[in-house]
């Protein structure tokens, strides 16, 4: 972790937060409930809550198990991490087009995306483990996403396509998951980032392929490693431009520009990188693209 | 399968509209119907597509309790309305007894106008049909 001193803000206020477990986050799914009527339940069962700042429906639930709330069961809501919504958000799918979401299973934001699409047009949400595709198929049913299809190709080789919009979450180090379970960065290090890396420069070089001209490819990740962000991102800059992070609500910190004593091609700032100890939140990694 | 099919077993036995079909394409694979929102689907080769909604293997055929939870909505027969200690037994997947006349066979089961899920009715009883996971554990 320490080899991160350097590049992210106030090192000491960041350590100190990753000793502090992270609210209990859901989105409220608006393919089975209007928000208003939600908001309602939770009120009448004297369930705390708090609208993030930057997205109308995510919710920090004050409740010990909410997989175990009815509405948790009956598809109203999604338990989901507070800055996985980002991504979709950037992604900004609209009803009708062709989605790709390349790396998708547990599906929280395949079925985000079917909602912003309000179940119109398609998604196709890729996951090759045969053990991860019912935890996506299950999730898209309990959501009621009804313009899902499931593929199950190597991301790398997923084989055609024109899509409007496509999104790599890629496999990754979880680095900013520490504040779920203690040891993700201690697990952590240069190496398991470089073999990774391998993998990630893969998925998004295919992922840029597979748009359509000037369609939007969205990278993220949940970790801090340069070697699994930036420097993947870097690997498509002649295919694709990057394009400014900013919602507002939200503070982000400019992609990094410079690691191990090498400065990076491109204007990599332009990613985004979000800290716990900013927004009280996990940690992330996006980026946006617009292919050429 | 194609829709019309579709549509008439639900409204035989729920009195589902045919319009609540309109807009999806419907599959059949083995004894399963999927049903997907209707849009030209890329050549690849697919693991699923949409929601699987009914099975046809067994007599009668049986809804599934997510498709329920969509179309159920729309039903006008073969309903079972919960208060809410019956509710709470039918979301633990258990049976329980209820004093209405209805034809044997699947039921939407709701409990204050929402639909919680799909039940077996015969002789006064309801079977909860709820897949495991969608149950709420009990407290005892
Ligand atoms: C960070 S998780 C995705 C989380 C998901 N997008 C969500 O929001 O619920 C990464 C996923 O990528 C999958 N994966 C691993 N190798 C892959 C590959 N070669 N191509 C595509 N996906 C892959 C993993 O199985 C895992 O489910």
């Amino acid at each position: 972790m320490e080899r991160y001193k350097d590049i992210i803000p106030n090192f000491e206020a960041f350590k100190a937060v990753l000793h502090r477990p992270l609210f209990n986050c859901c989105r409220i799914n608006t393919l089975k409930i209007e928000r208003a009527r939600l908001l309602e339940r939770l009120d009448e069962k004297g369930i705390g809550w708090r609208i993030f700042d930057w997205y109308p429906f995510g919710l920090k639930l004050d409740v010990q198990s909410p997989g175990k709330l009815l509405e948790n069961l009956l598809g109203y809501i999604h338990i989901q991490e507070e800055l996985s919504m980002l991504p979709p958000l950037l992604l900004d799918p609209q009803p009708g087009e062709v989605v790709l979401d390349l790396c998708a299973s547990p599906g929280s934001k395949t079925t985000q995306i079917s909602q912003m699409m309000n179940n119109q047009g398609l998604v196709i949400a890729n996951e090759p483990s045969l053990a991860r595709v019912s935890p996506l198929r299950s999730n898209c049913e309990r959501l009621g996403a009804l313009n899902v299809a499931i593929t199950r190709y190597d991301g790398r080789n997923f084989p055609r396509g024109s899509f409007d919009r496509v999104l790599v979450d890629a496999p990754c180090t979880s680095e900013g998951r520490e504040r779920r379970g203690r040891g993700t960065i201690a697990r952590s290090n240069r190496k398991r980032s470089l073999d990774l890396q391998k993998l990630q420069i893969g998925l998004l070089k295919n992922a840029t392929r597979l748009a359509k001209p000037k369609g939007v490819v969205i990278y993220s990740t949940c970790t801090y490693a340069p070697e699994e962000n930036e420097l993947v991102v870097e690997k498509v800059l002649d295919d694709a431009r990057l394009e400014r992070i900013s919602i507002s609500g939200l503070k982000d910190c400019p992609g990094i520009t410079e690691w191990s004593g090498e400065t990076m091609k491109g204007d990599l700032s332009k990613c985004a990188r979000y800290y716990p100890h900013i927004n009280d939140t996990g940690g992330f990694f996006v980026a946006k693209l617009i292919k050429n | 399968m194609n829709s019309s099919e579709v549509a008439r077993l639900w409204k035989s036995r729920f009195g589902i509209p045919e319009k609540a079909f309109a807009g999806y394409r419907f599959f059949r694979k083995a004894q399963s119907v999927w049903m997907i929102s209707a849009s030209d689907l890329p050549n690849l080769s697919y693991e699923a597509l949409g929601m699987r909604i009914m099975n046809l293997k067994d007599r009668p055929w049986k809804p599934t309790t997510c498709a329920l939870q969509i179309l159920g909505k729309h039903a006008t027969k073969n309903l079972v309305h919960l208060n809410e200690s019956q509710a709470m037994t039918f979301l633990e997947g258990k049976s329980l007894p209820v004093d209405t006349n209805l034809e044997p066979g699947y039921v939407v089961v709701l409990y204050r106008e929402e639909v919680l899920g799909c039940g077996l009715y015969s002789r006064g009883i309801v079977i909860s049909q709820l897949p495991k996971e969608r149950r709420m554990t009990s407290c005892s």
